[in-house]
């Protein structure tokens, strides 16, 4: 018999890796590596033995006879814990699947029950009356139903043994071969409550402290600062416009230039600064001293933002003012008869000219828009008028002012030359 | 050919004195086994027994003055190699409390009935007297429940049962016991 348990663990032993790969996403992925090896980033806890009191054997005159568990236990580095009893502990715990905590544990070789089934079928499973399992339960039609009621607390497996020494044969094995441990059982998040464990917090390092939450009033808030933009529109040449065709070149008229100057918005952010402090202390569960990282505030620092609050509309307009209008509808038709307004406004930008805008490396932006040429054809005073708006400034992202409406006026004289009989 | 003349007398006596003798046979052994039983035990049974007293008897034997070692090497002289190793596993624990406390007991056991068997294994349930309490307890007699095994050197002990197997046999024991008569 004891030949073919060995055979058996040792089968279900190469089994493990590849029943554990089978399924993805799960925490068996940090316990074995691609080729179903133990990874080598496991926290090897060692040998631990406890004598539990479900490994005790109650004698005559209130004596005991105290059992050891002894278990295998490796720590993953996201904390869970995996434990290998030996094989006897795994038959006691599997007997008393409550309080030996194996009920707890995610389950074995991360196959569930299926694992604990075949164990328990082949270490006892000879020793079992099988006649009087399926004769007290009909409903039962093969032996993994009644260890799987076993393992669920639902049947008393004693009822139904009919052999005693496959215990001993068991123990035998377990104490003569130490390493003869072929159940993985997952405890996920292990190491933080460590005292539940098969084995308890003997070796289990215990997990970091989280970092605390960064402070977010540390810093004093963010600050904007805008300054006053500038636009004009004014006559650039030529110096006295005449009315187009009295002008010596043909139909110079007159140019205009509109012209806005955004300065940047300055932006000041200030940055908490942190610096890593290695904390290290007694553990109070397990004695033992351990170190985490923890994050320390040590000062603001700041930044300051030169945000650009480009142009990205620009118009301008040249209107006759209403004085010359009358002008030259009334003085100057009493003298020169059929006198009229021939164009008393213009749309100089975007139009007769268009505009352009830039950036330059310190944030300032501009917006350029000459209007050449422009055919003024009546005499008198034109006002000018431009206006646009800007982008707005962002950071990262984020809006950090919205966009800026800007406008200018000006005044434009166009001549006229009238001729005069001298007697 | 000789011919033997009977009478009816004769025959009638002769009858009269069968019928004493069965009667008298039949009455003796409802004497002595009471329940109806059979009262036969294999010779298996006996050496299974005398096994487990033998290995209860050395258990119970307690002298601190002579150590663990010696008290271990009487033990497993009567019990199975699982067995050695089973109880020896525990044995420091309880060699500790007894050498605390100086105790010195002997034991006498006293088969009480089989509880249960297999082809190669025998449960029996056991009178056990002691010279003196040992730590912890203040009985002086008590019951044990233990498994014997048959191996290739005979019937040896293997070990005692568990709670739960006790608890289990206990249900049982009305319906399938056997109880001993005379043996030791």
């Amino acid at each position: 018999m004891m030949k073919k348990i060995i055979l058996f663990l040792t089968i279900l032993a190469l089994l493990v890796p590849s029943t554990v790969h089978a399924q993805d996403q799960n925490p068996w992925n940090q316990v074995f590596d691609q080729n179903g090896n133990l990874r080598s980033d496991l926290t090897d806890l060692g040998v631990t033995t406890e004598h539990p009191s479900w490994m005790s054997v109650p004698l005559p005159f209130g004596q005991s006879l105290n059992l050891d568990a002894n278990y295998h236990r490796y720590q993953t580095s996201d904390g869970n814990v995996v434990v290998l009893p030996s094989a006897s502990t795994l038959f006691f715990m599997a007997m008393n699947p409550q309080a030996s905590g194996l009920s707890q544990s995610k389950g074995m070789i991360s196959n569930g029950q299926g694992g604990e089934i075949a164990f328990l079928g082949m270490v006892a499973g000879n020793s079992v009356d099988w006649n009087r399992v399926f004769a007290d339960h009909p409903d039962m039609k093969t032996p993994d139903q009644f260890w799987g009621s076993v393992l669920s607390g639902q049947q008393n497996v004693w009822t139904y043994f009919s052999g005693w020494g496959f215990i001993t044969t068991l123990m035998q094995m377990s104490w003569n071969d130490t390493a003869l441990r072929t159940a993985y059982l997952m405890y996920m998040n292990g190491a933080k409550n460590c005292a539940a464990l098969p084995g308890g917090c003997s070796g289990v390092v215990t997990p970091p402290a989280p970092p605390p939450p960064p402070q977010t009033k540390t810093c004093p808030d963010p600050k904007v600062a805008t300054s006053p933009l500038s636009a004009s529109i004014l006559k650039t040449a030529p110096n006295n416009p005449l009315v187009v065709g009295q002008d010596t070149q043909s139909r110079r008229g007159a140019d205009v230039l509109a012209k806005a100057t955004i300065p940047p918005v300055i932006f000041t952010w200030y940055e908490a600064i942190y610096e890593d402090h290695k904390v290290c202390g007694i553990d109070n569960l397990t004695g033992l001293s351990s170190c985490h990282t923890e994050k320390v505030f040590k000062e603001c620092r700041e930044h300051v933002e030169h945000l650009p609050d480009a142009v990205v509309s620009m118009q301008a307009t040249a209107a006759l003012d209403s004085a010359s209008q009358s002008w030259i509808t009334s003085r100057l038709g009493q003298t020169h008869y059929g006198a009229y307004i021939h164009q008393a406004s213009f749309t100089l930008i975007p139009g007769i000219g268009s505009w352009s805008g830039s950036c330059d490396g310190g944030g300032t932006c501009t917006g350029t828009g000459p209007a050449l040429k422009v055919p003024f054809a009546d005499p008198g005073t034109f006002n000018l008028h431009m206006s646009g708006v800007t982008s707005g400034t962002h950071f990262m992202g984020i809006s950090i002012t919205p966009p800026r409406q800007f406008s200018a006026d000006g005044s434009l004289q166009v001549y006229v030359t009238l001729p005069s009989l001298v007697p | 050919m000789k011919e033997i003349p009977i009478s009816k007398r004769n025959l009638l006596v002769g009858l009269i004195l069968a019928v004493v003798l069965a009667l008298g046979i039949l009455a003796i052994q409802l004497f002595i086994h009471p329940d109806g039983q059979d009262s036969k035990t294999s010779p298996d049974d006996n050496l299974a027994s005398n096994s487990a007293v033998t290995a209860l008897e050395a258990f119970f034997h307690v002298d601190y003055q002579e150590g663990q070692d010696a008290w271990l090497n009487r033990i497993c002289a009567a019990s199975t190699s699982s067995g050695c190793q089973f109880i020896s596993a525990g044995a420091s624990q309880m060699w500790k409390k007894y050498g605390d406390e100086k105790t010195i007991v002997t034991a006498k056991v006293t088969p009480e009935m089989k509880l249960a068997e297999t082809a190669t294994e025998q449960v029996w349930k056991l009178s056990v007297s002691l010279s003196a309490a040992l730590p912890g307890s203040n009985k002086t007699q008590d019951a044990a429940y233990v498994a014997v095994s048959k191996t290739d050197k005979g019937w040896k002990f293997d070990r005692f049962l568990l709670e739960p197997e006790v608890k289990v046999i206990l249900a049982r024991q009305a319906g399938t016991a056997t109880p001993v008569g005379g043996q030791k």
